[in-house]
């Protein structure tokens, strides 16, 4: 008998023959996660066990698993052989002295044991019963459920609770792609959304130095170290946008300098990814939130672009944005009052349904493509990694 | 690098590393055991009290040591709380460390009055005649204003406190005003008075709170009993001796002269800069550069060497200064406004380089953001 974490995983296994891929960018996603640790992580159908661990670190493992994305649960579990006597054995050591009703639930993945499921639940609840006469059994709402799970290496795990993890799908499974980060609530939890349907992702911050703070970059970098908790590394492109700013505001119409800045930063974000390889661009918007992330303006700022634009937080609330940034925790460093390039020379009234035809004729006064190469040449790379 | 945001932190004087050693390595002892060595620190430190009242031209009265001026602060005002149908008078141009304490007073329950302040920077003085009468019991209004410089007539309050509320405790947050400006506080009616070492080329982690009638004033918090029991805790030994160190180096009268000539010289040789004066004290004073946000010149000025503030730097991460919009500064000014502030060991070459840093950064950026 040995404590063991059991870690169950999500719909990898619906991934067909992709599945073998999945478990394998799982592990190595785990084994980096935990590096800093000793233990050893097996394989049987279906689960991983993670063994041979010092006690004493148990819940920071468990704490590190829980941001691993393609995890949907790790319990603490005993391991024991899976023969009947074993477990009833075992159960009989269990103390339910704290509660008034329980339920045994099994699951079979080994077939050759001697018992079905149902039929081996029923048994097992006898056995607890016997040992604890004051204890009823309830099939809808116990207080105390006991997994039992026997497994095809043979082995049983027993556990009475499953701590749930982030889900989603092991990160890397998706390729890679391009964060536009800003400093607000909003493009820190559009990173962890894609994260989570496995993405990873190079991260690129625009800012205005002087007419925004160094503060500003720097916390910029925090919230990356934050989500690079759940994402991995994260290559931070620092680009300076303040000539850009500059040169919109001088020769372009105040209504449209939000919208052909969006334009540029869309340009140098797909410039980055086809220099850095990566296959798409992840932005933060939400539909009708600002000016700028109204329909129109979205189709204007697209339109200068060919690799796909994912915007996982289109659809949501702020006060839900808020809730997964609170949850994830970039939502203090998010706060923070420091102003982002966004909001110097800021119009008194941003068109809200820009036009590409009028954008286009607005950027008839700019050097764009030379601005865009500036930019980018003059670009500041940073590497981060909390994972 | 040439600094000058004085009025938010000061270089130290090297002396006081010196200093820092003796009381650290050396005479290290807890001024409350009872050894010898422990006895003669405790004795070295009831000196600098003396000295700092002396200093302070005080009669009398005790010093406390604090950790910051926020704590003395704190300590004059909550401090001095009692229960009982009371009201508790503040300027409104008070510096976070007493405004905010009000502002919380006011939240919890206590009559709290706020005193506007007049287009000089001073508290106007009609008003708190007409505010100040038997049922105060805390005067709070500081010597010279964090961001505009402008000095409130200590004696003027004095006489209305003497008149209106004899009963009331007068404080006084010192923090600018002590050694740049004269002080004496035998002549006012002023209770208590805060002021910090790290304003006037000490360390951070030490300031003081002058308390005239220490029978009148309740603790914060509870411990060992060390300073009459109103400021448990073990003394910072060689904070103390540093601050002593510091203020003793400090001529005030000559240094006043000084920053007040530097200070012409600056804004001698500045062009197109309003400046906003409030004819106070000559170490602080606030820019206007028109059509430029304060905080783009502040980070220009920064790369471009030269260091200024924005207002308080408790405040400046808020929007808008209650300070200059209360003494009615236009939006648009306020929003283009930063301050400088000077110290008496800065020489003219330095001002006279930073005047021209300034106008230069100045004039780029008004292309920069010109349409």
């Amino acid at each position: 008998m040995r404590k063991v974490l059991l870690l169950k995983f999500g719909e990898l296994f619906l991934k067909g023959r992709n599945r073998r891929e999945f478990i394998k960018l799982l592990k190595t996603n785990i084994l980096k996660k935990l590096r800093e640790f000793e233990f050893v992580l097996e394989e049987t159908q279906g689960r991983l066990v993670l063994k041979d661990y010092q006690e004493t670190q148990e819940d920071i493992l468990v704490e590190k698993l829980q941001t691993v994305f393609g995890l949907i649960g790790v319990a603490r579990a005993v391991e024991i052989d899976a023969e009947k006597t074993v477990i009833e054995d075992y159960v009989k050591t269990l103390d339910f002295s704290a509660v008034k009703t329980f339920k045994v639930e099994v699951k079979r993945a080994d077939k050759t044991f001697e018992m079905t499921s149902m039929e081996f639940e029923k048994h097992l609840g006898g056995v607890v019963l016997e040992e604890n006469p004051s204890l009823r059994v309830d099939l809808y709402n116990p207080e105390q459920l006991l997994m039992v799970e026997i497994r095809v290496n043979k082995k049983c795990y027993v556990y009475t609770n499953l701590i749930s993890c982030a889900g989603g799908l092991p990160l890397g499974s998706a390729g890679k792609g391009l964060l536009l980060l800003s400093g607000g609530i909003d493009s820190p939890v559009a990173g962890y959304m894609v994260a989570k349907r496995g993405l990873r992702f190079e991260a690129v911050h625009f800012h205005s130095y002087p007419y925004t703070s160094v503060q500003a970059k720097e916390k910029v970098i925090e919230l990356a170290k934050e989500i690079s908790v759940y994402c991995d590394e994260i290559k931070l492109h620092i680009v300076s946008f303040t000539e850009i700013q500059e040169q919109i505001h001088k020769n372009c119409d105040a209504d449209y300098m939000i919208t052909i800045m969006r334009r540029i930063m869309m340009r140098i974000a797909e410039r980055l990814c086809l220099q850095n390889d990566l296959g798409a661009i992840i932005t933060g918007e939400s539909l009708g939130q600002v000016a700028s992330q109204t329909m129109h303006s979205m189709n204007v700022t697209n339109s200068v672009v060919s690799l796909p634009v994912f915007r996982p937080l289109i659809a949501f609330d702020k006060e839900q944005i808020m809730d997964i940034a609170k949850k994830i925790q970039t939502y203090e460093t998010s706060i923070l009052p420091y102003e982002d390039c966004c909001t110097v020379f800021l119009p008194k009234n941003p068109v809200i349904k820009p036009t590409i035809k009028r954008a286009e004729y607005n950027e008839k006064f700019l050097d764009v493509d030379a601005l865009v190469e500036s930019a980018i040449a003059n670009e500041e790379i940073l590497i981060i990694n909390n994972f | 690098m040439i600094f000058l945001d004085n009025a938010g932190t000061t270089k130290m004087f090297e002396e006081c590393v010196e200093v820092h050693k003796l009381y650290s390595c050396e005479h290290f002892f807890n001024p409350s055991a009872l050894s010898v060595e422990s006895l003669n620190v405790s004795k070295l430190i009831a000196d600098v009290e003396k000295y700092f009242l002396q200093r302070l031209g005080a009669k009398g009265g005790n010093i406390l040591f604090t950790g910051c001026a926020t704590e003395s602060n704190n300590l004059a005002v909550k401090g001095s709380l009692r229960s009982g149908d009371w009201e508790y008078v503040f300027s409104a141009g008070e510096h976070p460390s007493v405004y905010n304490v009000a502002k919380k007073l006011e939240l919890e329950g206590y009559k709290v009055k706020f005193v506007p302040l007049d287009s000089d920077g001073k508290v106007d003085l009609n008003v708190l005649k007409t505010t100040l009468n038997n049922k105060t019991r805390l005067i709070s209004i500081m010597h010279v204003n964090n961001e505009t410089g402008a000095i409130n007539d200590l004696d003027a309050i004095s006489k209305l406190k003497k008149e209106l509320c004899p009963r009331a405790v007068f404080h006084c947050d010192g923090v600018q005003g002590f050694m740049k400006i004269p002080c004496e506080l035998r002549k006012t009616e002023v209770d208590l008075y805060s002021f910090s070492a790290h304003k006037l080329h000490g360390p951070k982690g030490v300031a003081g709170l002058y308390v005239k009638d220490k029978n009148t004033l309740k603790e914060l918090f509870q411990g060992g009993g060390q300073q009459y029991g109103l400021r448990s805790g073990t003394e910072n030994v060689s904070g103390i001796m540093q601050f002593k160190i510091a203020v003793e180096k400090i001529d005030e009268k000559k240094n006043f002269e000084r920053v007040t000539a530097l200070k012409r010289l600056f804004n001698n040789n500045l062009n197109g800069i309003k400046v906003l004066d409030f004819k106070g004290s000559p170490y602080i004073e606030s820019l206007i550069f028109e059509g430029v946000k304060g905080e783009t010149i502040l980070h220009s000025l920064n790369q471009a060497g030269v260091i200024v503030g924005l207002g308080s730097a408790c405040s400046s991460k808020k929007a808008g200064n209650r300070i200059l919009e209360g003494i009615g500064v236009s939006k648009d000014d306020i929003v283009s406004s930063v301050r400088v502030s000077f110290n008496a060991y800065q020489t003219e070459g330095e001002v006279l380089e930073a005047a021209r840093i300034i106008n230069e950064v100045y004039q780029d950026i008004k292309e920069r953001v010109a349409k």
